[in-house]
């Protein structure tokens, strides 16, 4: 197969990977219940007046406010991808302090980064390259945060009440 | 070379939204695409840390300017 095609391949099966993994995890850990700081709530709250969904906005302002399992998941694969297993635990211990700094009381980030770190080198010994589990979760967050938030919003909304039941 | 693409165009969106507080999620994306690069460009040990610093800075920023704009102290219910 033509090189250039099967790395695009690569970073599409990886941004897929990446996405369930972080929206599964923040959805465990109740990102979507309420903005864990005032900010959070706030952007929840403007995203919710544009016609988006309140949930999902104030999953989106705590993913804004506090290294969650989407931060931990592309540093994972950047630590991966630099040093293989303990780059990600590294990077996981990193996350860690961090999610501290920014007066965050949960182990999202933390949790998402451990996780990742495994997937992502399992996928590295199916023939994966690190590389593009980083380009992959660019484009994983770039799907929720950076395209329309009304629509990502509403999307995480959904999976919210599910997850609620 | 992606990541770079996507820094831009989140840079973009980033100055075209006027609402500050949903410029946010744009400049997080950003944040991610730079955070990328950067160990993608450099693979070197301290880059872990250099990427990581970088992106738990960058939010703590967020994080400050969302609970100003929210007339806020940043404090956890």
């Amino acid at each position: 197969m033509d090189g250039t095609l099967l790395i695009l391949l690569q970073i599409l099966v990886a941004a897929a990977v990446c996405w369930i993994n972080f929206v599964a995890i923040d959805l465990f850990f109740k990102l979507p219940e309420k903005g864990g700081v005032v900010g959070a709530a706030a952007i929840g709250k403007r995203i919710e007046e544009k016609g988006g969904g309140l949930h999902g906005g104030f999953m989106m302002g705590n993913i804004v406010s506090s290294p969650d399992a989407s931060a931990g998941t592309l540093l994972a694969s950047c630590g991966v991808f630099i040093a293989g297993i303990p780059g990600g635990l590294l990077a996981a211990l990193l996350v860690y302090i961090g999610n501290r700094i920014c007066h965050d009381p949960g182990y999202a980030g933390t949790t998402g980064c451990i996780t990742a770190t495994f997937i992502v080198y399992g996928f590295t010994l199916i023939g994966f390259s690190a590389a593009a589990f980083i380009a992959g979760m660019v484009i994983a967050i770039l799907t929720i945060q950076g395209i329309s938030h009304v629509h990502a919003s509403r999307l995480l909304s959904r999976l919210w009440k599910v997850r609620r039941g | 070379m992606g990541c770079a693409i996507v820094a831009v165009y989140a840079a973009l969106r980033v100055a075209l939204e006027s609402d500050t507080l949903r410029k946010l999620p744009f400049l997080n994306v950003l944040s991610f695409a730079v955070a990328g690069s950067i160990a993608l460009i450099i693979p070197h040990p301290l880059s872990i840390v250099a990427a990581a610093a970088y992106f738990v800075g960058s939010t703590l920023e967020s994080n400050a300017i969302a609970s100003t704009f929210a007339g806020g102290l940043d404090r956890r219910e």
